[in-house]
């Protein structure tokens, strides 16, 4: 616990005024987010707090339809009402190809979600029209007025309709087919495990809903201030949706309150900067809880059918599988998914036969896209629940089966491609199998237990049993298939302060901190500053797959060390030594003997120093038509043990302990890789146990926090790091590897296979709802 | 409008009829946020002292303040009174709400998961409802079902319950450990005067339900006079009677009215399944 004199004191640190206790610094030492405690104490500036002089309200109608055509709107007596200063639908964005208005289609890798719906409807909340008003109340009332004329049409809400049901889109139901073919196809083991697996609708419910405030510039131009996490992706397609120049729009990042997905949908921003030019005001914008449900993308849903060969001792000799991903209405990232979902279908294991066949269609359900681990994570559901099975076939224990068959580094991936980095699979199993157990309620009956359902529930002890589950997976790093990763850093060192900028935004994954630690451990100067994201500086990317340790703390570490040369070159010269003879620390300049010096400020003689940097991880290529490719930068591992306590009568389960070992490649601020892996648990606890956006029909079911139930901080497990294995990842920046997806995708399997050890339930659908842990 | 009495109050809303009065606000904000209400004046209940606690009337009665908090209702000495409620306070939201949350809040908003609920019609609770210059009685089951609506204008300031001076529990099943809404709970109290076991059920339907016949058939099972211990295949049986009482075999069917053809639904197995485990474990533990 914190007192608040301590939280006073830190404060104080960070504001920089220097505290009695030095800072940490550099790489490997832990200092603190510099936004966590004004997240914590309620003063951290979100999008919603953002104010301009004589701004107008936005508000957006949205679709009651899961499926509909729109044979009219009319938005006359909405436009009528006192106040109201601009109504837009899809005919006020630039038309389409036919000259028509076509909503001004988008998205990250197809451009298929209109901003505004054109003709028909494809999901449930789905928005139509927008409009800007003197007041919130009078937008929300202006529409509630706006009619529109809708033709209801059959929704095709179950994932194995699409394939033969009409088109939901003129591209099609299908957004991606992927068979993987790799060995023997009539090889035969000796054991037969089969399962069908489930995996349910997560969403990322961040705790800021969409908030944002456009602004017209004089140039016919506009600023968004948002909580994006790739203002410049986000910037070249809002232009590209008004029909603007990239450079017309600038993106300025603002309270980002911390993403495991792209945070703002594209329709909201594009309506938000439409109603600004619209109105020539500032417009705000803030969506309600039930409109965030319905506009940011969740995890795919997933169906899972798997058959895996194995000798008598449990070696693997053939995987086959279907996976078929809902990828909702639109395109989104599903494609990237179905690849890492293929490519990882197998687990972290060794496997010289694998054929599958995975499928990402398009529903009337609500669009599922990026979300931590997207894919891999449905696969690890499927292949760890296999490998427990197979262990009970074969009749040893679930650590056992998982050892016998892990990979190495070097082994191939189903791809055809050899994992290169460190694949510690079988150390990181032993360090979670290692850990002492949590003790059990009869060892020790004085103390209070926590029973499923939580204090003061219906909880009985005597109707409590114990599991024991343990999981492993694995997900990729940076972008795959191809695509082109580039981060661009700048840093500058004035005076005894450096400044680094770089648009890579920091939504939670730690980057600031992470940059700072850098320019701290290069330079030696302790005071760096990280200037604000926004779209004028030069390109980072967007915050997803872990990339940004990687590519713009590349970009960091390599301005900061030509900063560096720059620096030590002259003083070098004059000391008659090379540049490696000299260090920099605590501000100072010193050769190796210690006998010359000369404090920073003095070495720059009142100049400033720049440079900017580049970095681009080496290429990858597409998966081929049999699933063959190098598709992956790299990869990483974890392995988790859950202990469960589950009532066998009411099905209710708490999750009493994680134990987790991490391949990290390098530790780069251990407190925050701790802070994330507790972050990726209670995620995967989350979707093992309660977080389950539901449809029916395809309308949203419970799109509130009531009835969308987060883990809170009872449901949340002890988390007990057994391991952070730093094997160096010699390509990568550092040598460390990305750290905040793999325990999302690891806790749930996990969670699962503790549920079973404790009820002998099969548990082939995530999340486990009371009745699937219930016995008799 | 903060009057300072309850006749002060009673009068603000007989002069502004269209003023709603609000206690927590924990049920009204959330309504304002969501469009749902947009009163046009509101009446604060907080500063009404004298509703923020309890009295005692002749013929063993507790007479609670509608403006008791939920946090105010756990504490030991309300605890050692009236344990259901104050189990089901202990339960009704994380401690931000249950420090404002009141109990008069909760009975108006007469939500299906209302915690208190099932604990005041197990205890055949009655509410007193103020206008200016008069006042009436009605039981807290007639003003959930809407028989005796809560009528403009109208503050309900009082409920009674009777002291039973025996034990009595609520249990609620959710869908996690932490401060979550009922997807069933089980209010259960003795009545060794009467020789009666009273239940009620929460959040299966929109109003709580009492399982009448098979509260009558345990009373009959317990032996009052000795150590009032019951047969573990009673309690059982009692489980599953509760439930079958109070969860329709088309539960869940789309429609109420759909015509029950194969037996109870999936969903009514599984909440009967629930409901019969609560029961049973309460009685259990009122007996222990
Ligand atoms: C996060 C959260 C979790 C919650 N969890 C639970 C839970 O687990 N279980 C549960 O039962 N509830 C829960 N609630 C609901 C709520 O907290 C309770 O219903 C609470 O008892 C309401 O009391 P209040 O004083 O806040 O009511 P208010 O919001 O002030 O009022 C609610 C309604 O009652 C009317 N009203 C209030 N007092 C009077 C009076 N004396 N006379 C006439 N009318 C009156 C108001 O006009 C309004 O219509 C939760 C709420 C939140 C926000």
């Amino acid at each position: 616990m914190t007192s608040p004199t301590d939280i006073g004191a830190a404060l104080q640190q960070d504001g920089g005024e220097g505290g009695a206790v030095p800072e940490p610094f550099g790489l490997g030492s832990s200092p603190l987010r510099s936004d966590a405690l004004p997240k914590a104490l309620g003063i951290y500036p979100y999008a919603a707090d953002l104010w301009a002089e004589g701004l107008l309200w936005g508000a957006v109608l949205r679709s009651p339809h899961p499926h509909a055509r729109i044979r009219g709107i009319d938005t006359s007596a909405a436009l009528a009402l006192p106040g109201v200063h601009a109504v837009v639908t899809a005919a006020d964005l630039p038309p389409g190809p036919d000259g028509l208005p076509d909503g001004a289609p988008a998205g990250p890798i197809i451009a298929d979600r209109p901003v505004l719906a054109a003709g028909v409807v494809r999901h449930h909340g789905e928005p139509i029209a927008a409009v800007a008003a003197d007041h919130p109340d009078t937008a929300r009332l202006a529409v509630g007025l706006i009619a529109v004329d809708y033709e209801p049409l059959e929704a095709v809400t179950d994932p194995e309709q699409a394939f033969t049901a009409p088109a939901l889109h003129p591209d099609g139901n299908l957004f991606r087919h992927l068979p993987l073919r790799t060995g023997d196809p009539d090889a035969v083991g000796e054991i037969v495990v089969e399962g069908l697996y489930q995996v349910g609708r997560q969403d990322p419910a961040p705790l800021g809903a969409e908030a944002g405030l456009a602004v017209p510039r004089p140039d016919g131009g506009v600023e968004l201030h948002l909580s994006s996490t790739d203002p410049h992706g986000d910037r070249d397609r809002t232009a590209a949706c008004l029909g603007l120049e990239p450079d017309r729009v600038r993106l300025v990042v603002t309270g980002v309150p911390g993403a495991t997905t792209d945070r703002e949908d594209l329709s909201f921003q594009v309506t938000l900067a439409l109603l600004a030019l619209r109105t020539g005001r500032p417009v705000k914008m803030t969506l309600t809880r039930e409109e965030s449900f319905h506009t940011h993308t969740s995890r795919h849903p997933a169906l899972l059918r798997y058959r895996h060969h194995a000798d008598a001792e449990g070696t693997l000799v053939k995987v086959e599988a279907q996976i078929l991903l809902d990828g909702g209405a639109y395109a989104d990232v599903s494609a990237e998914a179905l690849a890492a979902a293929t490519a990882f279908s197998v687990g972290p294991y060794v496997c010289p036969n694998v054929f599958v066949d995975a499928w990402a269609v398009r529903t009337n359900n609500p669009p599922a896209g990026r979300m931590r681990g997207e894919g891999a994570l449905q696969a690890c559901f499927a292949y760890e629940s296999q490998m427990d099975q197979l262990a009970a076939r074969v009749g040893v224990d679930p650590v056992e089966i998982r050892r016998r068959n892990a990979m190495s580094t070097g082994d191939p991936l189903p791809t055809g491609q050899a994992v290169t980095c460190p694949a510690p699979v079988k150390a990181l199993l032993d360090a979670v199998a290692a850990e002492p157990l949590p003790a059990l309620p009869v060892d020790d009956p004085d103390a209070e237990w926590l029973l499923p359902g939580g204090p003061g529930g219906a909880g009985d002890p005597s109707a409590v049993r114990r599991g024991i589950g343990y999981a492993v997976g694995m997900v990729h790093m940076l972008g795959a298939e191809g695509e082109d990763e580039v981060s661009t850093a700048t840093v500058r060192v004035s005076g005894d302060h450096a400044t680094v900028i770089c648009a890579a935004v920091d939504a939670g994954q730690g980057f600031a901190t992470l940059a700072r630690q850098i320019v701290q451990t290069v330079l030696g100067v302790s005071e760096v500053y990280i200037a604000p994201a926004d779209s004028d500086q030069s390109i980072a990317g967007p915050s997803a797959r872990g990339r940004h340790t990687w590519v713009s703390g590349g970009a960091v570490e390599r301005a900061a060390l030509m900063v560096r040369h720059q620096l030590l070159q002259p003083i070098a010269a004059n000391f008659g030594m090379s540049v490696e003879l000299l260090q920099i620390a605590d501000g100072k300049i010193t050769s190796y003997d210690g006998v010359l010096g000369m404090p920073v400020a003095e070495a720059l003689e009142g100049k400033e120093l720049w440079a900017t940097a580049q970095c681009r991880p080496h290429p990858t290529e597409p998966l081929d038509e049999s699933g063959q490719g190098d598709a992956f930068v790299s990869i990483s591992f974890c392995a988790m043990r859950a202990v469960v306590d589950v009532d066998i009568e009411l099905g209710a389960v708490r999750v009493v302990e994680m134990a987790v070992a991490q391949d990290v490649g390098r530790a780069l601020n251990p407190r925050q890789i701790e802070d994330r892996i507790e972050a990726g648990v209670a995620q995967g606890v989350g979707l093992a146990l309660m977080e389950d956006l539901q449809t029916t029909g395809g309308l949203l079911g419970n799109p509130s926090l009531t009835g969308y139930r987060l883990p809170t901080s009872l449901d949340t497990p002890e988390v007990r790091i057994a391991a952070l294995l730093e094997e160096r990842d010699v390509v990568a920046t550092f040598g460390a590897k990305a750290v905040s997806a793999v325990p999302a995708v690891v806790a749930p399997s996990a969670v699962a296979a503790a549920v079973r050890a404790a009820t002998g339930l099969p548990v082939g659908r995530l999340p486990i709802r009371a009745e699937d842990a219930v016995t008799g | 409008m903060l009057p300072a009495s309850l006749d002060e109050a009673v009068d603000a809303l007989a002069a502004a009829p269209a003023a709603v009065p609000v206690a927590g606000a924990t049920d009204l904000m959330e309504a304002v946020n969501a469009g749902r209400l947009r009163p046009a004046a509101l009446v604060g209940l907080g500063r009404i002292t004298e509703l923020r606690g309890w009295r005692y009337e002749d013929g063993g009665t507790a007479v609670l303040g509608a403006g008791l908090t939920h946090a105010r209702m756990d504490r030991p000495d309300f605890a050692a009174l009236i344990p259901a409620l104050a189990d089901a306070a202990r339960t009704a939201g994380p401690p931000q709400v249950r420090n404002v949350g009141t109990l008069g809040g909760n009975i108006v908003t007469a939500a299906p998961a209302g915690d208190t609920l099932p604990v005041l019609a197990a205890l055949e609770a009655t509410v007193t409802l103020a206008r200016a210059g008069a006042s009436r009685e009605v039981p807290v089951s007639h003003l959930l079902t809407g028989l005796d609506p809560v009528r403009p204008g109208e503050l309900l300031t009082w409920v009674r319950v009777p002291l039973l001076h025996a034990p009595q529990v609520f249990l609620k099943a959710t869908g996690r450990s932490g401060p979550a809404r009922a997807t069933a709970s089980v209010a259960l109290v003795l009545d060794p005067a009467r020789r009666a076991v009273r239940c009620a059920v929460g959040a299966v339907a929109p109003v709580p339900l009492r399982p009448l016949e098979a509260e009558a058939w345990v009373a009959g099972c317990i032996d009052w006079d000795g150590s009032r211990e019951i047969d573990p295949a009673a309690g059982a049986a009692f489980g599953e009677y509760v439930a079958a009482a109070c969860v329709p075999d088309n539960y869940g069917a789309e429609g109420a009215w759909e015509a029950v053809t194969e037996g109870p639904t999936a969903a009514a197995v599984r909440l009967r399944r629930t409901v019969s485990v609560l029961a049973r474990r309460a009685l259990g533990r009122a007996l222990k």
